[in-house]
């Protein structure tokens, strides 16, 4: 029976040489009107919504659906690329009328896995001052909610080099997609450069003493306001084991806030990415918490993309009042921001006011770029900063030299890695 | 206790027997084929069997398509000995706002394809358009007619990459499959049949299968 049925097979296919099923489907005479991807609680409609569940490449292929005669060849490509993007169990299609007569509707309905690994980088840089610095994540999820452990050796972000691990809980659908919920644990410890350690053997007022470790637990919950406006609001309660002057710890307990807008918007030409965010970190004596004090930092990011050519500008600003401890300060002057400047001649513990500007342009994997900005304390003069650099990006991995501006000797840093 | 272990006994059987004749009667008692002679091919008909639902409508009403493989078998004993075979295939849509199904023949240098048709009029079209040439079969000869007809995802049987047709590979993934419980397949029989026993119709074209 199954040699008949090969025969049957053979002989269709040989005969109608392979149909397409754009051949003989009725309604590819119709247009398609819009084009939604559904998955277990989201929704969106490629042509207005961005909610980055999809990627630009694969967004774009589906909004080149709209307007054109139906495709049923085209839809089950799509799909499949879906399936593999979103890690999903199975990405099925159909199509249904749409508002406008002889207009059609095409949605695809993505069932997630219920189980799923993930591997991350989540650092992985090196510049000629600092080092290198690296981490890496990995976990499981089990439907919408994902158990992540990592690993980290960072001396890029903080006036530390901090080394540890971390375990997150997420879950991202509590109950509706507009909610969810997070509960991470950190363990670090620290080292500390010389020219800090100095700094702080003068007696500093404005921040902590140095810490030789530190433990934070932040739970989280996340909102979505409107679908380009997302809130977080939660708790950090952190540790700090102090060495000096004898062995004590000190707890900084914050409430903690961030506002984030992300829009991107896409013309017939260009692609325009608009980033927004606010972020306060507010420890009071509420939370027994021993250092008080609230930051508030603001970033601003837009990135206009035209064929080959991508320009960006960042902007970012921020202002501590209170005593913080090192590990809340800003800095400036590592590998992505103010980029050629060593943070350590900049400004040893950091500082409660900053500024700063980034415009790079790229073309193709090629980039230069002008950093400028500042990092000072309440009460202190304010010093502009400028580096200009040079380099090449593709996608996340970047290799890039960049120059300080000032008077004297060029000291150019050089840095890699991977930046996001 | 023997005549209780006797009873259960006969019990599981009767639920056995019952459980394996109970579908084929159904499928009996719902689908029976009629076979015509219009002095060259034989053809087939069965009002009753309605293979344009479920899963199949489903994905038609979904704006996809269906495909059935159909093969024709004469038999010329009861135990199955094959003495002519024919196949063919049907693409199967359903045009949203029409609400109507279209049918295109799949096989042939010249697919013929019916459109605006209500889903029995698709699914007699189909089995109108099968027939089996009769040359060589003696008109007072008994033989048997069985009819096949299953579902075929239509990505099956599209082409691969630059090949024309579909390939032995991937015929030999398709047939290796298992079939799904939800996957239709039907198969009806009728005979023993002479051709001198037919009611002859006219022509309906010619098949040389």
């Amino acid at each position: 029976m199954r040699y008949a049925w090969l025969g049957c097979v053979l002989f269709s296919s040989l005969l109608c040489a392979g149909p397409l099923e754009s051949d003989f489907n009725v309604n590819t005479r119709y247009r398609v009107e819009s084009v939604i991807v559904s998955g277990d609680g989201w929704k969106t409609n490629v042509s207005t919504d961005h909610n980055g569940k999809i990627s630009t490449g694969l967004r774009r292929d589906l909004m080149a659906l709209i307007g054109e005669n139906l495709n049923p060849d085209a839809l089950d490509g799509l799909a499949e690329r879906l399936k593999k993007e979103l890690n999903a169990r199975e990405v099925s299609h159909h199509v249904s009328r749409g508002a406008n007569p002889n207009y059609l509707r095409v949605e695809f309905d993505v069932k997630p896995n219920t189980f799923s690994l993930h591997a991350n980088v989540t650092k992985f840089t090196y510049d000629s001052k600092s080092g290198w610095s690296g981490g890496g994540e990995a976990g499981f999820g089990v439907r919408q909610n994902d158990f992540t452990l990592g690993v980290v050796s960072n001396s890029d972000d903080l006036p530390e080099r901090f080394a540890g691990v971390t375990a997150r809980y997420e879950n991202r659908h509590l109950g509706t997609s507009r909610l969810g919920l997070r509960f991470q644990v950190e363990s670090y410890h620290e080292q500390w450069n010389g020219s800090t350690l100095n700094e702080l053997a003068k007696g500093s007022e404005v921040t902590s003493d140095a810490y030789r470790s530190r433990q934070n637990f932040e739970p989280v919950a996340t909102i979505v306001l409107a679908r380009p406006l997302t809130l977080e609001v939660g708790t950090s309660f952190e540790r700090f084991e102090d060495q000096y002057p004898a062995a004590h710890t000190e707890a900084s307990n914050a409430f903690i806030a961030s506002l984030r807008y992300h829009r991107h918007l896409e013309g017939s030409e260009n692609q325009q990415d608009v980033e927004a965010g606010y972020y306060l970190r507010a420890a009071a004596r509420l939370l027994a918490s021993d250092f008080v004090f609230a930051s508030h930092s603001w970033t601003f990011r837009y990135q206009l993309t035209h064929g080959k050519h991508v320009l960006t500008d960042d902007v970012s600003a921020g202002v501590i009042t209170g005593r913080a401890p090192l590990s809340d300060r800003f800095v400036l002057g590592n590998s992505s921001s103010l980029r050629g400047w060593n943070k350590y001649d900049l400004d040893p513990l950091g500082g409660n006011r900053m500024v700063y500007n980034s415009v790079e342009y790229r073309y193709g994997i090629l980039k230069v770029f002008y950093d400028s900005g500042a990092i000072w304390d309440s009460g202190q003069s304010v010093i502009p900063r400028h580096s200009v650099g040079v380099g090449l990006r593709e996608s996340v991995f970047t290799i890039a030299v960049a120059f300080p501006i000032r008077e004297g000797r060029a000291d150019p840093i050089f840095m890699m890695g991977m930046i996001y | 206790m023997a005549q209780s272990a006797r009873g259960a006994l006969i019990s599981r059987r009767s639920w056995l027997l019952a459980c394996l004749v109970a579908p084929l009667s159904r499928l009996r008692a719902a689908t029976s084929l009629e076979v015509t002679f219009d002095g060259d091919n034989l053809h087939v008909a069965a009002p009753q069997l309605h293979f344009l639902a479920g899963k199949p409508l489903e994905r038609l009403r979904g704006g996809g398509s269906a495909v059935f493989l159909s093969q024709i078998t004469l038999l010329s004993d009861e135990r199955g000995t094959i003495f002519r075979r024919v196949s063919d295939s049907f693409g199967v849509s359903y045009d949203l706002w029409e609400e109507t199904f279209s049918v295109t023949e799949l096989s042939g240098n010249n697919p013929r394809s019916a459109s605006r048709l209500t889903a029995a009029s698709a699914e007699a079209w189909c089995l109108e358009n099968m027939a089996i040439s009769a040359s060589g079969l003696p008109a007072d000869r008994p033989f048997w007619l069985r009819f096949d007809l299953r579902t075929a995802d239509p990505k099956d049987v599209a082409p691969q990459g630059n090949e024309p047709g579909i390939s032995i590979t991937r015929l030999i993934e398709i047939l290796s499959r298992k079939p799904a419980p939800d996957n239709p397949h039907w198969t009806l029989q009728a005979g023993p049949l002479r051709l001198s026993d037919l009611a002859r119709e006219s022509g309906r074209g010619t098949r040389n299968g």
